[in-house]
């Protein structure tokens, strides 16, 4: 009995010294980008602009600013954020999952490391939305297949313009109906 | 397998399982706490409103008072005539120093430099369009070799002491302010404003930010573009832009450094100090000295940090002070990085030239000058420096098939003079001479059949550059690669932000490419790597052994 019970404690903490180490990485992605920062934020801003699926450039948030701000200093960081009333809607509408509004709108981050290279940040939406049922686990799937779209990038074509403001967002660049969610 | 080992193996699976689904499961959502009234979404503070009560003056004397200065002035040099009264001594102060003569002789090098010298992979060189560069320079008049240095009143005393903000020397204009109004750039619709000469007199005092950086921030053609270091965001600087020059805090001008006497400014990137006085100790303004007061030494010492971070004392005989407290330059708004003047002459279908914006709002193409690079918050290179530098001049042959150096800092890490510095490393493609190999002067800026800013024709251009230069040219060119590097000093960041241990002293650090130097976490001995492993084996095998003796004594003995 004793080992019975040793046993499934040392399956615990085996599983859980595995969820640690591993978790942090499969819930977010983070990929090289072959452009500065304010290129890669103007592509995706285009990229989720043509993803259809009803995808809508929802603010452009510089969170570096806020520390500039308080005197002190941040390599760039800029959060694009996009909204889909499509994939957004049935999830506002449900009481059981409505608590998931605090991953609204979809963010994706961009920023430079001490390389000097330029980075992006991802949740990854597919495998977070299968820890919330068949409902959530559905809708996010679908959003990791487009948000994959929106990092795909095609260097022959020119840089397109950072859009700095987004109509309908508000000074935080949090959005109104301007943003859909 | 043995049926007890099944049951644990079993028990160790079901933990497994169940662990995952608990990871897994839907949290309940925790209660909701209301936000104070009037929470902000974000986490920035409010900024203190601007108290907007002027600032009295110290100084002893009224200029708006002066009679001399109460009258209409019609040009610059009428105003400079009207200073001399007073200021007898100031333009033959002035005439004597680099700012005037646009030379300078490198005591070490023998090499004559300075502005009217140079070759650079920005603009390039001054000489045959002097009437549009000497917009920063301070005098009136120079728009040709028959410029009178001599001439008292072609120096522009306001250019430097003014402080109303309205007035501007517009390139072009050979170094004088616009007399009446006009279109700049020409075809914009942005007019700017003649300047009242005499309420720009009366407004004269000690030089600021804004004077200094009327051309310093500017330099190479723009905002920001040439230093990495210095830019208009330095004009009211915040205090993580620049401790020092922070407007709220201690409000540096940059002559609190670079402390001026008769006229002479030190601190010269022509012959930079790249390491003070051994062990020198602070000495403070007032007291006489004979060195660079610009350095960080000659206010914090040799040993700046407190007795509790003595162990960052030991750095200072091998690392500038800016390497770890200046982590990233062009930290207010993005510095130019490259421009490749080999693409240049691209026109529209109508024959008209362009200009192509990059995704930052800065210019990535212009006819005129070719495609260029930007970037905010750059990590700086690091190399070793002595203060020597070399520079490519007009009649330096260049080997096309290499990156040409425009100025090559000297050091090393066993010369007892160099330390690591911060550098801006500049990347351009330019014009030289394909047979002489040498870099070509061109003549960009003129109404004249030959100003390739007018014609677009790289050989009139180039042809009248290097005649009106005096330099031998064969008629054929091309373009090679350029490198120009700049010592990064300014924009110094709160210690708090200060580069940590760990940005240098690891393996993919920012001094990884920094050599003869041996740093610990970056660099490693093999053999010494194998010693140190094999010590730490053999005592895990040792206490191995301990323990397991004394786990089979004890069985024995139970």
């Amino acid at each position: 009995m004793l080992k019975l019970i040793g046993g499934f404690i040392a399956g615990l903490v085996f599983v859980g010294v595995l969820a640690y180490n591993f978790m942090g990485s499969l819930m977010f992605r983070e990929i090289p980008s072959p452009f500065g920062v304010e290129e890669t934020v103007a592509r995706i801003q285009q990229n989720i602009q043509n993803a259809g699926n009803g995808w809508t450039l929802a603010g452009l948030r510089n969170p570096a600013k806020a520390v500039e701000a308080d005197g002190g200093n941040a390599l760039p960081v800029m959060m694009v954020e996009a909204c889909s009333t499509k994939y957004s809607g049935p999830i506002l509408r449900d009481d059981t999952v409505r608590f998931l509004s605090i991953l609204m709108p979809c963010k994706i981050s961009v920023y430079k490391k001490n390389d000097g290279k330029t980075y992006i940040g991802m949740m990854n939406a597919g495998l977070m939305g299968k820890m919330f049922g068949p409902l959530v686990g559905g809708i996010m799937g679908q959003v990791a297949k487009d948000q994959a779209k929106f990092v795909q990038f095609d260097a022959s074509k020119p840089a397109p313009p950072m859009i700095k403001a987004t109509p309908g967002a508000g000074a935080g660049g949090a959005p109104g109906a301007g943003g859909g969610c | 397998m043995s049926s007890r080992t099944r049951i644990a193996l079993s028990a160790l699976v079901a933990g497994a399982a169940l662990a995952v689904l608990t990871a897994f499961a839907t949290t309940a959502p925790a209660p909701v706490v209301a936000a104070k009234p009037g929470a902000a979404g974000t986490t920035a503070p409010a900024v203190p409103a601007a108290t907007g009560e002027k600032k009295e003056s110290i100084s002893t004397a009224d200029h708006s008072k002066f009679k001399e200065l109460q009258k209409e002035f019609k040009s610059g040099p009428e105003v400079t005539k009207a200073c001399l009264t007073c200021h007898t001594e100031a333009a033959k102060q002035i005439q004597k120093t680099q700012h005037w003569t646009w030379e300078f002789l490198n005591p070490d090098t023998k090499q004559t430099l300075g502005k009217k010298h140079i070759i650079n992979n920005f603009c390039t060189a001054v000489e045959s369009n002097q009437k549009f560069c000497t917009a920063c320079h301070i005098g009136y008049g120079w728009e040709d070799q028959k410029f009178d240095f001599t001439k008292q009143e072609n120096v522009d005393c306001l250019v430097c002491h003014e402080s109303t903000g309205t007035y501007r020397k517009i390139p072009g204009l050979s170094g004088h302010p616009p007399y009446k109004d006009m279109e700049f750039p020409p075809h914009t619709g942005k007019i700017v404003k003649a300047p009242d000469l005499a309420k720009v007199a009366q407004s004269v005092g000690k030089t600021s930010r804004a004077n200094c950086g009327a051309c310093h921030f500017y330099g190479g053609g723009g905002d920001a573009v040439k230093h990495g270091d210095l830019d208009s965001t330095l004009k009211n600087p915040g205090k993580y832009l620049d401790i020092h020059m922070d407007k709220k805090g201690l409000n540096f001008t940059c002559g609190t450094c670079h402390m001026t006497a008769g006229h002479k400014v030190p601190g010269s990137r022509y012959a930079p100090t790249a390491a003070d006085i051994k062990d020198a100790a602070p000495h403070l303004r007032g007291k006489m000295v004979t060195t660079n007061p610009a350095t960080c030494q000659a206010c914090h010492g040799a040993k700046p940090h407190p007795a509790k971070m003595a162990r960052l004392n030991d750095h200072t005989s091998k690392l500038a002070c800016q390497t770890c407290h200046i982590p990233e330059y062009a930290r207010g708004q993005p510095t130019k990085m490259s421009w490749d003047w080999s693409t240049a002459g691209k026109l529209t279908p109508e024959g008209k030239p362009f200009k192509v914006q990059g995704s930052d709002g800065h210019d990535a193409y212009d006819s005129k000058k070719g495609n260029f690079t930007w970037e905010s918050h750059v990590i700086p290179e690091y190399i070793w420096f002595n203060g020597k530098v070399d520079y490519t001049l007009s009649d330096t042959k260049l080997d096309p098939t290499k990156v040409v150096q425009i100025n090559r800092f000297e050091g090393s890490p066993n010369d007892g003079k160099s330390l690591i510095w911060p550098v801006k490393v500049f990347h351009g493609q330019q014009p030289y001479d394909t047979v002489n190999k040498t870099l070509i002067v061109p003549h960009t800026f003129g109404a004249d059949d030959s100003a390739y800013w007018t014609n677009f024709d790289w050989d009139k251009s180039l042809a009248e550059g290097m005649k009106v230069a005096g330099i031998p040219y064969s008629g054929q060119y091309g373009f090679v690669k350029t490198e120009m590097s700049w010592p990064i000093t300014h924009m110094v960041a709160p210690k708090a932000d200060a580069l940590s241990c760990a940005q240098c002293h690891s393996k993919n650090g920012r001094l990884k490419g920094v050599q003869g130097i041996y740093m610990p976490g970056r660099d490693s001995n093999k053999m010494l790597d194998i010693f140190g492993w094999g010590i730490a084996l053999l005592a895990l095998i040792g206490v191995l052994i301990h323990g397991g003796i004394r786990i089979i004594t004890r069985k024995h003995e139970g």
